[in-house]
């Protein structure tokens, strides 16, 4: 198969590594070669973070610009930041519509653009865009800070995997402590049928 | 979940590992004893790593209190026959560059493995440094991974050449490569059981005698004879020619993936011959002469300095006189900067004449980059630095009048960001330690200025800067931002943490004690959340003639969040019939879990990010934040 390229893009202390993690594992149980890039540098909250996802054969850890099926994005901002220089022509766009402005924005210093704006200049990119707000399904499942299995959930619904959605339930359930268990997947459910919904819609 | 995997010994399973943890787990498998380390990024990971997993799989691993210490336990050990590694980020090497000679002149016993960890386009550094260079400055072989299933591999066969040849063997890595995550296939782990023996032969003049051990240069450049020799037949160097190439391309390391990736996609397999090079120095000359051979033009693609080029470049002159080189020297490929596949993809589509097909998306970047901001980096919220500079910043307003009156000289840490607005109260940062030092030189020609050190940064450096001051009567005032942790790096422990790296409990060093020891005239500790006290205890060190200390001591933020999981702290609220909108919270102080609500001209505290310090309640002149403190 040709490979699969994702790119998460988020802020700081948003669960973004765990996702691409999670994914990543779920890939090797499949049986396929994985690379994750991922730009971080120090522990504060609050940056810019990206990570990087090529399941299938390739080398290099980073994605090139214009080449990613898929854009898992989530922070609205952010989304359009990396989205419209390295998702590919009618990539896939999941958008987490939830905002975190920086601290320029809340003192005033600049403003966030409006949604219009935002969702206008990825669509210059592509026509596939699903957005929804994950962190009120996460703050529904429980715990804002499941956003990313409820992003995991809405990757998984897009049907782009090259694996069933039991493979990556299985490295969820290993890989995180018994006690969130039911949070985190109720979270990843949510996500899962509010883009399987959109996609209904769509096709309908 | 990594540490699961990483000590499975389960020869052939299949894991996902980073490229740190896989030169940990490199380590291990070649059985090493004794690992240490002194945190910075990129290298971090590969002693947290063994920090994890030390107690199980039996090998001993600290922190050191900083990279010449770390150097020097690993070499102790060696000297006694074990395998032992230092791992460090690439300007940890200049600390350690005094014994780093000293080791290679004088050999090594046990397998001794140094990993730098480069860092190109200084993603988290002050500096991009190539420590190539210092390797082979000090006739230290460089391996150098692409991936991490090589870096786990390298790591171990590092341990075998070290022994073989008696040198330390430097292992080099880049951030992309130590930050990256693959598939690793795993090897099996071999336990060492060597007993622990001083090699009276090969150390102690008393036995060897004085000039045997002393002059060694003639040896050394044998040992490296010897190595080069090895490297050219070695298996992790790799020669593809089909035989009518015009094109060659020499990778070396991580590099080489991007080789790959853009010959793939530009469909130019059959036109060039490549060498994948993971042994920089000493470079195996007639490996590399082969391909010079038979190419008519080479392109060298490494990171950051041109130092396999260089080389390269000498060598053309026996194997190919007419050979066109291309690379960072020429201007080909970019002087300075982390490469990726698109630059080397140009550079090779340029050099072919082949036509690439890319979709610039240039006008909407730019397009986007005008509507959209930038996401800067901020101390956290709650972040204990922030408020120790804001009272020091009212404490400096209120005896000198004029902030400008004072330079304020930074250190290395996460209060190095308190030169963001709003806070806008730090002037200079150079390398560990040097607030203290340069603070001195200003007092001296009568400059006032204040030094700003963290409690890792500290113990790394500060100790001998702050004798120096007492010592030679330097008129200086010394802030610590003692936040329990070393923080910026993933939040290590330190000598005043109580604990080691393996987790077991040791005694605390004070800082107050090491000043007090140091002869430094006035030492106070304040808890910067008590933003009045700390502000007295700051007037009072600017008015004392002298070395004059004040530790700001309270934990990191962070770090108090993440021993506290899965409870969280109380957050904070703004009463809205008290917040007349004046946004003084936000300009003078900026704690990120302060948000504004633009329909209502009122500030909110954002539940999920207050850490529940009640520093912003302090300060709001309205007395319209409420909470109680944690304690
Ligand atoms: C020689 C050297 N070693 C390591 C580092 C990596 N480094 C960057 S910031 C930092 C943290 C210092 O800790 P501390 O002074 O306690 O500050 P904090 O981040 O906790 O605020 C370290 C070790 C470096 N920059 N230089
Ligand atoms: S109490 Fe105030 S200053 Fe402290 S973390 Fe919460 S919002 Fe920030
Ligand atoms: S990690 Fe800790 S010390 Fe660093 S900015 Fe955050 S709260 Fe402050």
């Amino acid at each position: 198969m040709d490979p699969l390229r994702i790119v998460i893009a988020g802020v700081g202390g948003q669960g973004t590594l765990l996702a691409s993690r999670l994914i990543a594992e779920a890939a090797i149980k499949a049986g396929y070669p994985v690379k994750i890039g991922e730009t971080y540098g120090m522990a504060q909250r609050g940056g810019p973070v990206m990570s990087h996802i090529t399941i299938g054969e390739a080398s290099s850890p980073q994605i090139c610009p214009g080449d990613a099926d898929v854009l898992l994005g989530f922070e609205e901002a952010e989304s359009v930041r990396r989205g419209v220089t390295y998702l590919k022509r009618n990539g896939l766009a999941l958008v987490n519509t939830r905002r975190m402005p920086p601290a320029e924005v809340v003192s005033g210093m600049v403003k966030y653009p409006n949604r219009d704006i935002l969702i206008g200049l990825l669509s210059e990119v592509t026509n596939r865009i699903i957005s929804f707000d994950a962190t009120a399904l996460a703050e529904e499942a429980g715990d804002p800070i499941a956003t990313n299995m409820v992003m995991l959930g809405a990757l998984c619904a897009s049907g782009v995997l090259p694996f069933p959605e039991k493979v990556i339930i299985n490295v969820l359930k290993w890989n995180l402590p018994q006690r969130y268990h039911s949070t985190n997947l109720k979270a990843f459910k949510l996500g899962q049928t509010a883009v399987q919904r959109q996609i209904d819609n769509n096709n309908r | 979940m990594s540490s699961l995997s990483i000590t499975a010994n389960d020869p052939g399973k299949i894991v996902l590992l980073m490229g740190n943890e896989a030169i940990a787990r490199g380590a291990i498998e070649a059985g090493v004893s004794v690992a240490a380390s002194y945190p910075g990024t990129p290298a971090s990971e590969i002693g947290d790593t063994f920090s994890r997993i030390a107690d199980k799989v039996r090998l001993y691993f600290e922190w050191s209190t900083n990279e010449k210490v770390a150097f020097e336990v690993a070499f102790g050990a060696s000297m006694c026959g074990l395998r032992s590694i230092v791992s460090m980020k690439h300007v940890g090497l200049n600390v350690a560059l005094d014994i780093l000679n000293l080791a290679s002149l004088r050999g090594v016993k046990g397998g001794l493995v140094i990993v730098s960890a480069d860092d190109p386009s200084q993603h988290s550094s002050g500096q991009e440094q190539d420590n190539r260079w210092l390797a082979k400055m000090n006739c230290i072989p460089v391996l150098e991974p692409s991936t991490p299933q090589d870096a786990k591999e390298l790591t171990a066969y590092a341990f075998e050449l070290s022994e073989k040849v008696r040198l330390p063997v430097m292992v080099r890595t880049v951030t992309r490569l130590s930050h990256m995550r693959s598939d690793v296939s795993l090897g099996r782990i071999n336990k060492s059981d060597k007993k622990a023996e001083f090699d009276w032969e090969g150390f102690s003049y008393r036995v060897a005698g004085f000039a045997k051990l002393f002059y060694r240069e003639k040896e050394l450049n044998e040992k490296l004879d010897l190595v080069r020799e090895e490297f050219e037949s070695l298996s992790f160097n790799m020669l593809k020619l089909n035989g009518d190439e015009r094109l060659g391309i020499v990778g070396a390391g991580l590099s080489f993936n991007y080789v790959v990736d853009a010959v793939r996609r530009l469909g130019v397999e059959n036109n060039v011959a490549y060498l994948k090079l993971s042994s920089s120095y000493p470079l195996p000359e007639n490996l590399v002469g082969r391909l010079l051979e038979t190419v008519d033009e080479l392109l060298v693609v490494e990171e950051v300095d041109p130092f396999v080029e260089l080389h390269v470049k000498g060598l053309a002159k026996d194997f190919n006189p007419s050979l066109k080189l291309y690379g960072r020297m020429n201007g080909c490929l970019p002087k300075e900067g982390e490469l990726n596949q698109i630059i080397v993809g140009d550079a090779i589509s340029n050099l072919l004449g082949v036509d690439i097909r890319r979709e610039s998306r240039l006008v909407l970047e730019k397009k986007a980059r005008e509507v959209l901001f930038e996401r800067m980096l901020t101390l956290c919220a709650g972040c204990p630095h922030r408020a120790t500079l804001y009272a020091l910043k009212e404490a400096v307003r209120e005896v000198k009048g004029d902030l400008k009156s004072v330079v304020v000289n930074g250190d290395i840490g996460c209060y190095g960001l308190g030169h963001a607005p709003p806070i806008s109260f730090e002037d200079t940062y150079f390398c560990m330690g040097a607030s203290i030092g340069v603070s001195q030189g200003m007092s001296q020609v009568g400059v006032d200025s204040i030094a700003f050190i963290g409690d890792g940064t500290f113990f790394h450096a500060g100790i001998p800067a702050l004798i120096n001051a007492v010592y030679n009567r330097h008129n200086i005032k010394v802030v610590v931002a003692d936040n329990q942790v070393i923080a910026m790096t993933g939040f290590q422990p330190h000598p005043q943490s109580g604990r080691t790296a393996m987790g077991k409990p040791t005694k605390r060093i004070m800082i107050e004690d090491i000043a007090k020891a140091c002869g430094v005239d006035h030492v106070e500790v304040v808890d910067p959340y008590s933003l009045g006290k700390a502000k007295e205890a700051f007037t009072r060190m600017l008015k004392t003639e002298g070395v004059a200390m004040v530790i700001a001591r309270r934990i990191c933020a962070t770090e108090a969040v993440r021993s506290m999981r899965p409870n969280r702290p109380t957050p904070y609220v703004v009463d809205p019939d008290l917040c007349i909108g004046c946004r003084i919270c936000m300009t003078t102080f900026g704690c990120p879990a302060l948000t504004w609500i633009d329909d209502e001209k009122k500030a909110v505290i954002d539940k999920a990010l207050c850490m529940g310090c009640g520093v912003c309640m302090q300060i709001c002149p309205q007395e319209a934040i409420k909470g109680s403190k944690v304690s």
